[in-house]
């Protein structure tokens, strides 16, 4: 026999007091998980707001409106024979020089961006007819310059864009060549067009090679493939690529398609391969999932009217399962979209001035352009790089969105 | 004639094969039909026609890819042959460079000549190019009238085209998924081969056990030995991937958890848990750009401010923050899958003694999936340490063995990046050791993935 005990005292002050710290406890861990998530969240706000706040003023570019009496310059140009060869010849940077330190003072140099003289070619390109009277022409303002009239800059800047300002020259405009053009030394004048086509043929070839591949690997496996030995090494093997961090396929893409296959060095093609072997794994194991969630029933149906099993997978649970599939090939391109490490491996981070023509010429991609402009000493390139970071993101928030529409469009409960 | 041109014939001969074959099993269909024989023809036309049209392109093109590796070989052969070639120099590497500006010219990539002597070898080469390029085109389409005539006469209403396309289209299927073993002997192969070649100049015990890594030192010639201690590496690698990520992301993750899964309303779990998911989806470039342009600055004038001395623009601790914070959503839905993972009953059964919410958590839920949250941080270590473009950026290229997190350390990715980016041969010491990282890496990141997937599936299974 146990003695008998005391009922508890709920009341009691040792006991309420208990039962307090208790909640308190309770409550400091609920809090405790709330301060975690929100955390984590206000990170990547702070992320994306850093980003926005340098990018979005990559965007746009400060000009200087140069107006240019071209009878009265010291241009040679026939009106009438304007070509390529031509323009070359005429010499234009010493002549957009002279008149700039005609118009602006002696410290014009400081303050015009020294490709200044191309926005007056294309102006001249444009409409030859120009040359045989003064035209009003906006070039971009020098880095410096750009920053002093953006946010701070040195105070002999902060005091030309005063200057200038009280001269009515100075304007901000939508820096459309930054979406047009490519890499180059200048900050004032690169874009992201040539890493963007990069980009895109780089995804092309991963999506050709990594597609059907995928899916004919997620069929064999889950459709057709006796469990044995053999199937064990091959879902292993899989499993593993799906883990393997992605700088070691830069390096099997290096040993492989550079040195042993001779390929052609920091091409969309040899880059498209090496994102492919990645990005396989992740849509077999997609594809599996989306295959396997196809009901019995319909291959049972299928095969009672007498199909054959080849035909019961193409016509009837391949459709079925198309839309899971794309969902994770999706996600996987996004992933191959935003990788770097191994496309430095293979040479992707040569210096491309011209966009790619096609998958063997030389390329860069979006994230090794962002790679390449973060390593610039130049202050303007701070605010290119955020602004091809938004780009990027941009892409990259459209796919996964796409991912999301698609999965619960689809989303098929049987 | 041109590449694309003959494909594009090819591809035409295709669809006339697969058409004609398709119309005649059509005919041979009806026909069979007409005499109340409606299981006459064993399959459908259109299997026929694919039958054919297979026939018709892949010897074809069997022919064409064996081809334009061997054609190149006969052009130069014939050109060699030429009066023009003997001029050319005995010397195997300007020989073949001007060989290769001939050809280029010939092709019409190129427009003049900087070596005279090429000039008067564009004439033959354009000949053999022209020849060889024809009769590879001839030789081609032959094969495609062969292979699609064999084929047409085998088009009869007991023939089982079906069987055979059938048995195609699972080869191709299997060949697709040896793709996944060939990737990954090819990974394995290139690493040992590289390593194998690295390990004949260095010794693996110095390697692995050596604390002085400066291969700048070693490709200058001072000597391979004790350049090539790679254990700050190994050091720096598990400073920033296990030890500073992982202080930052296990208790956000775990936490986050708990909170979305135990606390928090469906809609604001809805919300947090995609938003906690776009953390892993942001390109690790971009983290590296945050890192080295906002944290790493702000860190070391923090550093500066308490009075550390060494504090470095480039710091392990810059690098592993920004790591973990990437971390965080994988430690979080591993977390989020095993806390669910436990049965109902065991918590319902804590809440019934009278156990708080949190209680229960910690004294019930937490032990009860601890094994799949360990599986889940091991997965997250190996991802880290495997990471390569926040290192790069943000952690610095000196190899310290310190432990001060304001300090630079380097890692085993950025080394790797390091050594192979740049014009290098490829049979220096120096490139070569970037291979051997590369192996220590892979056999790494493999054993921690098949400990944990061990660790997770059999926990699993302990309630099921």
């Amino acid at each position: 026999m146990t003695a008998a005990r005391n009922p508890t005292d709920w009341k009691s002050e040792a006991m309420r007091k208990r039962i307090a710290g208790r909640y308190a406890a309770e409550r400091r861990f609920k809090f405790a998980g709330l301060f975690a998530v929100l955390l984590s969240a206000s990170f990547l706000a702070f992320l994306l707001v850093t980003m926005m706040g340098n990018g979005l003023r990559g965007f746009t570019r400060t000009e200087i409106a140069l107006k240019i009496d071209f009878p009265a310059s010291p241009l040679l140009l026939d009106p009438a024979a304007i070509t390529d060869e031509s323009l070359s010849q005429a010499n234009l940077p010493m002549v957009t020089d002279s008149v700039a330190k005609k118009l602006l003072g002696a410290d014009a140099d400081a303050l015009l961006s020294p490709t200044a003289w191309i926005s007056i070619r294309d102006a001249i390109k444009a409409d030859p007819k120009i040359l045989s009277r003064s035209e009003t022409i906006s070039v971009p303002a020098s880095t410096a310059l750009d920053l002093a009239a953006k946010s701070k800059g040195s105070p002999e800047m902060e005091a030309a864009v005063t200057r200038l300002k009280q001269q009515g020259l100075l304007s901000t405009g939508f820096n459309l060549s930054f979406l047009t053009a490519s890499d180059g030394t200048d900050p004032t004048q690169v874009g992201i067009w040539g890493a963007f086509k990069g980009s895109l043929l780089t995804m092309l070839v991963t999506l050709i090679l990594s597609f059907p591949i995928g899916v004919a690997t997620a069929l064999y496996l889950e459709e057709y493939a006796r469990k044995s030995w053999w199937t064990d090494i091959i879902e292993v093997s899989i499993n593993n690529l799906a883990a393997v961090p992605s700088i070691i396929f830069g390096l099997l893409g290096l040993s492989i398609f550079l040195n042993l296959a001779h390929l052609p060095r920091s091409a969309a093609l040899v880059g498209g391969m090496t994102l492919a072997l990645m990005t396989m794994p992740v849509i077999v194991i997609a594809g599996r999932n989306a295959i396997k969630s196809v009901p019995p029933s319909i291959r049972d149906a299928a095969l009672g009217i007498g199909a054959s099993p080849v035909q019961v997978v193409f016509q009837h649970v391949l459709p079925l399962a198309l839309p899971g599939i794309l969902t994770g090939t999706i996600i996987g391109m996004a992933r191959a979209l935003g990788e770097t490490a191994p496309l430095l491996m293979i040479g992707m981070r040569a210096f491309i001035a011209t966009p790619p023509g096609g998958i063997t010429d030389p390329a860069t991609v979006l994230p090794v352009q962002i790679f390449l402009w973060s390593d610039e000493v130049s202050k303007g390139f701070v605010e290119k790089t955020s602004a091809a970071i938004i780009v990027l993101l941009a892409f990259l928030l459209a796919m996964n969105g796409l991912a999301i529409y698609l999965r619960n469009k689809f989303e098929t409960r049987w | 004639m041109t590449g694309p041109a003959i494909l594009l014939l090819l591809a035409g001969l295709g669809a006339i094969a697969w058409v004609s074959a398709r119309a005649r099993a059509l005919r041979l269909q009806t026909a069979a039909r007409a005499t109340g024989r409606r299981d006459a023809v064993h399959s459908l036309p259109g299997y026929h026609g694919w039958y054919v049209a297979l026939w018709t392109l892949i010897p074809a093109a069997i022919f064409l890819a064996v081809w334009a590796n061997v054609a190149p070989g006969l052009v130069t052969q014939s050109v060699l042959a030429d009066p023009a070639a003997q001029s050319l120099p005995l010397d195997g590497f300007s020989r073949s460079a001007i060989l290769g500006e001939a050809r280029a010219i010939a092709n019409g990539d190129q427009a003049g000549a900087f070596n005279p002597l090429s000039q008067g070898l564009v004439e033959p080469y354009a000949h053999a190019l022209n020849k060889y390029g024809v009769a590879g085109a001839v030789l081609a389409l032959v094969l495609a009238f062969a292979g699609g005539a064999y084929a047409f006469t085998r088009v009869r209403p007991d023939f089982r085209a079906r069987t055979r396309v059938e048995r195609l289209v699972m080869a191709s299927l299997l060949i697709a998924s040896l793709i996944a073993i060939v990737t990954t002997v090819g990974i394995v192969a290139s690493l040992l081969w590289e390593s194998f070649r690295f390990f004949s100049m260095v010794n693996p015990i110095d390697f692995l056990f050596g604390t002085k890594w400066s291969p700048q030192s070693a490709a200058m010639g001072y000597g391979n030995d004790d350049a090539f201690g790679a254990v700050p590496l190994f050091w720096g690698t598990i400073f920033i991937g296990a030890i500073i990520a992982m202080i930052v992301a296990i208790p956000l993750g775990l936490m986050s958890a708990i909170y979305l899964t135990q606390y928090a309303s469906p809609t604001v779990r809805k919300w947090m848990k995609p938003t906690l998911e776009m953390l892993a989806g942001v390109p690790t470039v971009v983290y590296g750009y945050f890192a080295a342009l906002t944290i790493a600055p702000a860190l070391r004038d923090f550093a500066v401010a308490i009075g550390i001395h060494g504090a470095s623009s480039e710091s392990a601790l810059a690098a592993g923050l920004v790591m973990g914070v990437m971390i965080i959503p994988f430690v979080s839905s591993m977390a989020d899958d095993s806390i669910a993972a436990v049965p109902q009953s065991m918590r319902d059964g804590s809440l019934a003694m009278g156990a708080t919410t949190s209680e229960t958590i910690r004294k019930v839920l937490i032990p009860a999936a601890l094994p799949g949250v360990v599986g889940g941080v091991l997965l997250a270590v190996s991802r880290a340490i495997g990471e390569t473009m926040i290192v790069v950026m943000a952690a610095g290229l000196a190899a310290n063995l310190t432990v001060n997190p304001f300090a630079s350390v380097t890692t085993v990715t950025t080394q790797i990046v390091q050594l192979l980016t740049g014009d290098q041969e490829f049979d220096s010491a120096k490139t070569l050791a970037a291979f051997a990282l590369g192996l220590v890496l892979f056999i790494v990141t493999l054993l921690l993935n098949i400990v944990a997937l061990r660790v997770v599936k059999k926990y699993r299974e302990a309630y099921e």
